[in-house]
């Protein structure tokens, strides 16, 4: 992680505890994680797909941002020195490109703080489960 | 000499939504089929990634996804008596090239055709007598009825994720929705897209004077959606580049991302790319095809590809050229008044709207979708709407939409602002912000000599004579802009703006400005083939394996964008020859 960005994410870090909303109040609902993972899906898969138009999300968690083997990433993505937890998904799912700017993801972001929590808990799950 | 290829069931020429409608439904059904692409391969990622697909200046102002004309175009004159010449850069319309056609960087528009349409010949007689069609008008109807094509309008709405809604339920009409919309058997497969400000207003205003303000149908999804196929469309993110570009996020619905990749799922499916058709080969006696002949332009090589189906899917002005320098048909000679191929051209007028300047309203115009809008139909798909009053044929849709805020293309100045200079940079900063378009959309009869024919004497880069189109607006397009105009600019007024420019009034045609890429007829659809060149299954009537798709089968232009019924045409005619000429090869009608 380069210092800047380091910088950077502490501080939405520490914005999101402050916040509480990574104390989680609610069990995550994975059928709702599962359908608002639609909105992903034109471009994500999580079983290893490599024809989708985005990086598979199988076994996301702990990976390096823009890490994954044959797929060309933006070179945003490529230096954020990001890597993928439940915490820096959601900062990048929230608004995809203030959190990594100039990164490539066409996606407009979601708003909702429980919609994310259900979605990354689902991500979470099913990349895992993914043969 | 041509390299000789295996025979296959079907060649189409062409692989844009027709073509992929075509080669997804045919390869499904187990038919050996080949698609001739003369573009390049093109997907969302790389081609349409971000950042790369918003450089305006490389895909808006100089057409980096459309045809070469350098390699082929067409010639053009207002009139007979003029010398036509050819079209050296694209600008009123916009054709297609590459792997999706122009269904790549379409903005989205998907209207089902009216039942006036579907039979405007008869509906204009029969409601205002025969003598109100003037005689020089060739319309006609269609060869098949709104409710044959139902069914095919609704599986291309869900192939192509339509956001709209319903405004004429099974008859009952649908408040909210298009109430003048022919019947519609279920809602479109996605709610509507969300109202800008302009078109909040424009709602509110058009209500207020009496008339029935809806949401334009879009492909452009309002939300993540999965279709039919199981091809999977993104949400829409309103970043206004749907026309003249790629979707970044798969959320306008196109050919590449949907039917094309059902297609190459398909072992009896093949798609060559960079393979120009130059012509359809009929064997001795004119009537059958034996398939094409094409051109791999990387390489310069000659093959023929052998099949007992030929498909043309091009764009409709290159299927109207490839009959015309295949022979299949009677070229239409507009003098003589003879033969089919070539006439019925129609465009579709616009010209006739309203840009409103508020000193006090911002309406932020980067906030866009290719297709989103709000549009009064009063005046076009209703049909107790007196065309006497007008004193013309046809109608005009009025629209608010904002397809794009881009800062090259879209800089809307007061009238009397000085076009450079200072003075034009401080209107442009101060107005791009505070200016709202009220738009005029006419339908387009066909006249006797609006018409394609070979030029005489322009080549393409194959040596074979150009299309050459002889096309202007005539009276009745003029009165139903006029008439578009004025609704138009009274609706302006009502929003009291701090100032307007229009309506515009129609003068000659001209091929230089973009007006819209609604390029009709020319190899029209018909009951007989003494006024069409296809029968209702898009089947020539001469050369009954040559089936012509897209928009050169309307035998006139409604004041609807033509992609929905194209993309219902190409599952009707892929249904017709799965489940008809399949089990019994030969004319169908």
């Amino acid at each position: 992680m380069t210092s800047a960005r380091a910088w950077q994410f502490g501080l939405v870090a520490a914005a999101l505890v402050a916040g509480g909303s990574l104390a989680p109040t609610r069990a995550a609902d994975l059928e709702r994680g599962k359908a608002s993972f639609d909105k992903c899906a034109a471009c994500h898969g999580l079983g290893g797909e490599a024809d989708l138009d985005g990086p598979t999300l199988k076994d996301v968690m702990g990976r390096q941002a823009g890490s994954l083997e044959g797929y060309r990433y933006s070179a945003a993505m490529k230096r954020s020195g990001v890597t993928w937890t439940t915490m820096t998904l959601d900062a990048y799912i929230t608004d995809p490109q203030e959190f990594i700017k100039g990164n490539r993801m066409a996606f407009a972001g979601i708003a909702d703080q429980a919609e994310r929590a259900d979605l990354i808990a689902y991500i979470e799950q099913a990349s895992k489960a993914a043969p | 000499m041509a390299t000789r290829l295996k025979e296959v069931d079907v060649v189409i020429v062409g692989l844009g939504w027709t073509g992929g409608i075509l080669a997804s439904e045919l390869a499904q059904a187990g038919m050996t089929v080949v698609a001739l692409e003369r573009g390049a391969m093109r997907s969302t990622n790389p081609d349409f990634s971000i950042p790369l697909i918003r450089d305006e200046l490389r895909f808006a102002t100089r057409h980096g996804l459309m045809q070469n004309t350098a390699r082929d175009t067409l010639t053009f004159r207002n009139r007979q008596s003029e010398t036509a010449l050819p079209m050296r850069q694209l600008g009123s319309f916009l054709p297609g090239e590459g792997v999706g056609g122009a269904g790549v960087h379409w903005n989205g528009v998907t209207w089902r055709w009216t039942t006036i349409d579907h039979a405007a010949r008869t509906h204009y007689e029969q409601r205002y007598g025969k003598g109100f069609i003037p005689p020089d008008m060739a319309v006609q109807d269609w060869p098949m009825t709104y409710a044959e094509l139902e069914p095919f309008y609704d599986r291309f709405e869900r192939t192509a994720g339509v956001s709209g809604k319903v405004g004429n339920l099974r008859g009952q009409p649908q408040p909210g929705g298009n109430v003048f919309e022919a019947p519609r058997d279920r809602d479109y497969p996605l709610p509507p897209l969300q109202q800008n400000y302009a078109q909040e207003l424009f709602d509110n205003v058009s209500r207020e004077a009496g008339y029935h303000p809806f949401p334009r149908p879009s492909a452009n999804a309002s939300r993540a959606y999965t279709n039919p196929d199981g091809s999977r469309l993104g949400a829409c993110v309103y970043c206004g580049h749907c026309e003249r570009f790629g979707c970044e996020a798969n959320a306008k619905g196109s050919p590449h991302i949907t039917v094309i990749p059902l297609a190459m799922a398909r072992s009896n499916f093949e798609l060559r790319t960079h393979s120009w058709v130059t012509k359809v080969q009929l064997d001795s006696t004119k009537r059958r095809a034996t398939g094409v002949v094409y051109t791999d332009v990387t390489t310069g090589e000659e093959y023929e590809q052998p099949a007992s189906i030929v498909a043309l899917c091009a764009y409709a002005i290159n299927n109207v050229h490839l009959m015309l320098l295949s022979g299949i048909g009677t070229p239409y000679d507009a003098t003589a008044q003879r033969g089919v191929i070539g006439r019925n051209y129609c465009y579709q007028p616009g010209g006739g709207g309203v840009t409103l300047f508020f000193e006090d309203k911002i309406f932020n115009p980067f906030m866009a979708t290719g297709a989103f809008g709000t549009t009064i139909d009063d005046f076009h798909a209703n049909a107790d709407f007196d065309r006497k009053l007008m004193g013309g044929i046809g109608g005009a849709t009025i629209t608010v939409g904002q397809s794009n805020g881009r800062p090259i293309g879209y800089r809307p100045v007061p009238a009397g602002t000085p076009r450079w200079g200072a003075e034009w940079k401080k209107a442009t900063a101060k107005w791009y912000l505070r200016a709202m378009n009220i738009g005029v959309t006419a339908g387009n009869m066909p006249n006797r000599y609006n018409a394609y024919d070979l030029d005489p004497t322009y080549k393409n880069v194959f040596g074979q004579p150009l299309l050459r189109l002889t096309y202007n607006f005539l009276e009745n397009d003029k009165k139903v802009v006029a008439y578009g105009g004025q609704r138009a600019a009274e609706l302006a007024r009502r929003l009291n703006p701090t100032s307007m420019t229009g309506p515009g009034t129609l003068g000659d045609y001209s091929i230089v400005p973009y007006q819209s890429t609604h390029n009709t007829g020319g190899a029209v659809m018909g009951a007989s083939p003494k006024d069409s060149a296809v029968n209702r299954y898009l089947q020539s009537w001469d050369v009954s394996n040559v089936f012509v798709v897209g928009a050169s089968a309307f035998p006139h232009n409604s004041a609807y964008n033509p992609t929905g019924p194209v993309g219902a045409l190409a599952y009707w005619t892929a249904d017709a020859i799965k489940n008809r000429y399949r089990k019994k090869p030969g004319p169908l009608a």
